[in-house]
């Protein structure tokens, strides 16, 4: 992240007062160091407020609260809620868009890599709760700032699926339509998005077997789907 | 002279009825016009071209006729997709019918399916709940396709759900890029998208073809 020129420019003494509640001996880190800290507890802080309060009644004194900053240092990093659920939002997007595509590139073969990228999707999620939330279900709730987001993020998930089509026979080819992965993609999001509103987060991983099956069937046909679905 | 006593409750009714079905109209194009959180009960009032205390005989709030909005559509998809499916008798047939009738209604009332299909994710946590249950109303027409599948049983326990979730994803994209217009041209494919882990892609591709 790019340091803010007028704060690395302020003196130790210039600290802000939260800075105080870093364990002792911390006081010499430098600046930039602090800023980054408290923007991710800014955003920690705002996820564990929405999951507490839903986005609409959070509010950005439950924030600070949560991330134990004062409210001048909110707005030295945010201007306004919106911003920071849209910091917060592309923060656990990028986390999860890395965490995906690692696990995808691990496998040589297509249909274990698209079993190891919903893996890695579906364990991320089950493994932070008030992250999952955020992105999957509050993300809508919040918003014009966050839908347009949203959409760009399932969609950018389509060409892990269509990879799949590459090397397939050409029937196979013949019968997919320009919608297959989308609505393969919409579906296993939607899923996953409903078992989070229904509070069912910690047990995601559960979906994997369905979901891969879901997702190669119409490239493998339902029985060679069924059985990578298996981890075989 | 006044009508016969008989007469004047029918068309009280009648009257109530048609206001509440302007009242949800005037929502939808305002919705559709401002977006969700901007419309004010004074914007449906006024397109609606109704007394604010008609508004409030019929509704509590804003958000009590979004979620009547909601629920009306869904009841009247429901009823359209599953009079469409009964004409016809195999279940490949009924999967095709119901979705021709569902994209129609969408094609047919824009700003309806605007508002129920795009607006009520980003309305608040009440109308996003609403319209998951919603998906869940589908459920049965898409279960009865493990009788005709050989694999019946062994399906995944969520397939239904992936199923719809899926439909109405595609559907979503095609109204945010304001091609609802055309939407009834992706019968087939989500014809085929559905019935594939039924019957498989081949007789999935000749049943929607």
């Amino acid at each position: 992240m790019a340091a803010d020129p007028k704060a690395s420019a302020q003196s130790a003494t210039d600290y802000p007062p939260e800075l105080s509640r870093l364990p002792p001996g911390r006081h010499g880190l430098p600046r930039e160091f602090v800023v980054h800290n408290q923007r991710e507890r800014l955003i920690a802080g705002l996820a564990e407020a929405v999951a507490e309060n839903g986005y609409a009644s959070t509010t950005i004194a439950h924030i600070t609260r949560h991330a134990a900053v004062s409210r001048r240092t909110f707005y030295e990093h945010f201007s306004s809620k919106d911003e920071c659920f849209v910091s917060a939002y592309e923060t656990v997007m990028e986390q999860l868009r890395e965490r995906v595509d690692a696990a995808y590139q691990e496998q040589e073969e297509w249909p274990q890599a698209v079993r190891a990228g919903i893996g890695a999707m579906l364990g991320f999620l089950a493994a932070e709760p008030n992250l999952a939330r955020l992105s999957m279900v509050e993300a809508l709730v919040a918003g014009p700032v966050v839908v347009e987001r949203y959409d760009a993020a399932i969609r950018s998930l389509v060409p892990y699926l269509e990879a799949g089509r590459e090397g397939r026979p050409p029937e196979v080819l013949a019968r997919l339509s320009p919608t297959t992965e989308e609505a393969l993609v919409g579906g296993m999001v939607s899923l996953i998005s409903r078992r989070i509103i229904a509070g069912q987060t910690a047990e995601l991983e559960e979906l994997l077997p369905d979901l891969v099956e879901f997702a190669l069937t119409p490239y493998l046909g339902t029985a060679a789907a069924a059985k990578a679905a298996q981890g075989s | 002279m006044r009508p016969p006593p008989g007469r004047q409750q029918l068309s009280r009714e009648f009257i109530t009825q048609h206001q509440r079905a302007r009242i949800i109209s005037a929502l939808a194009e305002e919705t559709v016009a401002r977006g969700y959180r901007a419309v004010t009960v004074a914007d449906i009032v006024r397109r609606a071209g109704i007394a604010r205390n008609t508004f409030y005989e019929n509704f509590s709030s804003k958000q009590d006729c979004f979620l009547a909005t909601q629920d009306d559509a869904v009841e009247e998809a429901l009823r359209r997709v599953v009079d469409a499916a009964t004409k016809v008798e195999s279940w490949q047939e009924r999967v095709d019918a119901g979705l021709a009738a569902f994209l129609h209604y969408v094609a047919s009332e824009p700003a309806l399916a605007r508002t129920c299909i795009v607006e009520a994710l980003s309305a608040g946590p009440a109308s996003l709940a609403r319209y998951e249950e919603s998906l869940q109303s589908f459920i049965p027409l898409f279960r009865i396709g493990r009788k005709v599948s050989k694999r019946g049983e062994e399906l995944p326990e969520t397939l239904e759900e992936t199923i719809i979730g899926g439909i109405f994803w595609v559907i979503y994209q095609r109204i945010i890029r304001d091609e609802t217009g055309q939407i009834e041209r992706l019968l087939p494919e989500l014809v085929e998208f559905a019935l594939t882990p039924y019957i498989g892609a081949e007789a999935a591709k000749r049943a929607s073809a």
